[in-house]
């Protein structure tokens, strides 16, 4: 069953995010593949995550198909503009790419290119309208294609950014574009994500609970400080430093594996994403103490 | 207004290195407001280079640089001092500059500036950019904020996932433009309409360059 199917069907889903490489040794890439590999229910490919240049994410998909792994082609609006996305997202298509997930993109300043002429011809609700566009055999300037795509396609939504309700204003426009389903920024307090679960519930659309294992105390403190939107609250840090050093890791992982399974036993949302950021070899070890495999 | 800086003072000099003698022109609106093409400029200007050797024949600052009919006719008294100098240099902005360009065909004009944008003076000196003259506004839908401007990625529908606390994920320094336009359009009990309309991409053949207007109608002969 593909990603669409197994999400539509109601099957608690678990995606992953596979990170291309900066250059074309890609040996570790692969590996990491391997070890996702029928474990999870699709891959998301990174579209040169923070604006850091990197293998381009087409590509990288083929080649998880090619191991087995169903894509997610993450598209940023950061680096081509609307003849450049749409045409690579034929090229998607024709390579037997599926899914695809709709984001407007770090700006170019928090990469390792500062000097890049950021794009930004269109951004994510506009992107999601040209997929569903291409969908419907017709281009960004209504002309008609000789054959449509068929993505399933997604987008981002940030359950806890301050202040949330432009956030959620911004969800319901990326819905009405046809976002089909959201994979969200990671979340460390279920009680409010519930919160946030009732208001994307008044809408037909999957949401995934994205995950980032915190590693120790420090990390999170951290990720507190500097990453936008979340937020780990003080009770999770106080047992990550109540775990000490050698078991800070251990316990993270738990604590992720432990909100997945409360996730899917309340059904919450329906499925989860889980951000490894170089330990996807961690991946299956979470899901098996979530109970999911 | 137009937002100028001086260049680096060394890229001029290497410009004007074969030259040994100049006329200086400033301009009386945004180049003096910037203190870039002011009294004080040109006459900063005139002691540097003098110091360096050169010889200035004459300097004017004009009433507005960019209008190149006025700034021909207040420019024709300096005819000899103009004539005497190998070299123009021009304080103000890049428009300015290439009015001296079309007035003096055979005369070297270098600009003294870099132009950095449409800009508002919120106080002395102090300026921010609020408009990029895209060509067709958008303001109407954003509460009179203009995110192609305001929002580094230019977003026309909502906050990024970057923003931190009400501020952009570029810089902590700059409030984010889509949680600015919210809380506009919440006071102006807008927040409907902001939730209803999805702005369509833009069309940036608007802003095709070069871009030229004729505003008056044309006088039939
Ligand atoms: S939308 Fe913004 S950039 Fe365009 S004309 Fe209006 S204020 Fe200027
Ligand atoms: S944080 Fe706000 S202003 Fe900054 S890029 Fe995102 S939407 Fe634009």
């Amino acid at each position: 069953m593909s990603f669409r199917e197994i999400l539509n069907s109601g099957k608690f889903v678990v995606t992953a995010e596979v990170g291309p490489p900066k250059g074309t040794d890609i040996k570790e890439m692969i590996h990491h593949m391997e070890v996702l590999k029928g474990k999870i229910d699709a891959a998301n490919i990174t579209d040169n995550q923070s604006a850091v240049m990197r293998i381009c994410s087409m590509a990288v998909c083929k080649i998880a198909m090619d191991h087995g792994l169903e894509p997610i082609l993450q598209m940023t609006c950061r680096d081509r503009n609307r003849i450049g996305l749409q045409s690579d997202l034929l090229g998607a298509s024709i390579l037997g790419i599926q899914n695809v997930l709709c984001m407007t993109g770090d700006h170019v300043s928090a990469g390792d290119h500062k000097g890049a002429k950021p794009v930004y011809d269109v951004e994510s609700v506009q992107l999601l309208k040209i997929v569903d566009g291409l969908n419907n055999g017709k281009d960004m300037s209504g002309n008609e294609m000789k054959g449509s795509t068929n993505f399933f396609q997604g987008a981002v939504v940030t359950p806890e950014a301050n202040p949330l309700e432009p956030q959620l204003i911004k969800f319901d426009k990326k819905v009405k574009a046809g976002a089909k389903f959201f994979q969200t920024q990671a979340i460390y307090d279920i009680d409010k994500f519930k919160e946030f679960m009732k208001h994307a519930r008044k809408f037909s659309v999957k949401v995934l609970a994205g995950f980032v294992v915190l590693k120790s105390a420090g990390m999170a403190n951290f990720l507190n400080n500097n990453v936008p939107g979340i937020r780990v609250p003080q009770t999770l840090i106080d047992e990550l430093k109540a775990a000490g050093k050698e078991k800070a890791l251990d316990t993270g992982m738990n604590i992720t594996a432990r909100h997945i399974k409360q996730l899917k036993e309340e059904n919450i949302c329906d499925g989860v994403h889980i951000m490894a950021i170089g330990m996807e070899d961690k991946v299956p070890v979470i899901m098996e103490r979530a109970g999911l495999l | 207004m137009i937002i100028t800086k001086k260049r680096e003072f060394k890229d001029l000099m290497e410009n004007i290195k074969g030259y040994k003698s100049f006329f200086l022109i400033g301009c009386s609106e945004c180049a003096t407001l910037c203190g870039t093409g002011g009294e004080p400029e040109l006459k900063s200007m005139k002691e540097v280079l003098e110091a360096e050797g050169k010889a200035v024949t004459g300097s004017f600052i004009a009433k507005t640089g960019c209008q190149v009919l006025g700034t021909k006719v207040e420019l024709k008294p300096f005819k000899d001092a103009i004539d005497k100098a190998e070299c123009i240099i021009v304080m103000s902005c890049g428009a300015g500059t290439q009015t001296a360009v079309e007035l003096y065909e055979d005369k070297a004009v270098y600009p003294a500036n870099d132009s950095l944008f449409l800009g508002n003076m919120t106080r002395l000196q102090f300026f921010d950019e609020r408009c990029s003259l895209c060509g067709r506004c958008i303001l109407d839908k954003t509460g009179g904020i203009c995110p192609i401007t305001a929002c580094p990625k230019g977003i026309l529908n909502g906050p990024c996932g970057g923003c931190k606390d009400g501020h952009c994920e570029i810089s902590p320094d700059i409030k984010c433009a889509w949680v600015r336009i919210y809380e506009r359009m919440k006071k102006l009990n807008k927040l409907q309409e902001l939730c209803e309309t999805t702005i369509e991409a833009k069309d940036w053949s608007a802003a095709q360059k070069p871009r030229t207007l004729i505003a008056r109608e044309e006088k039939k002969k």
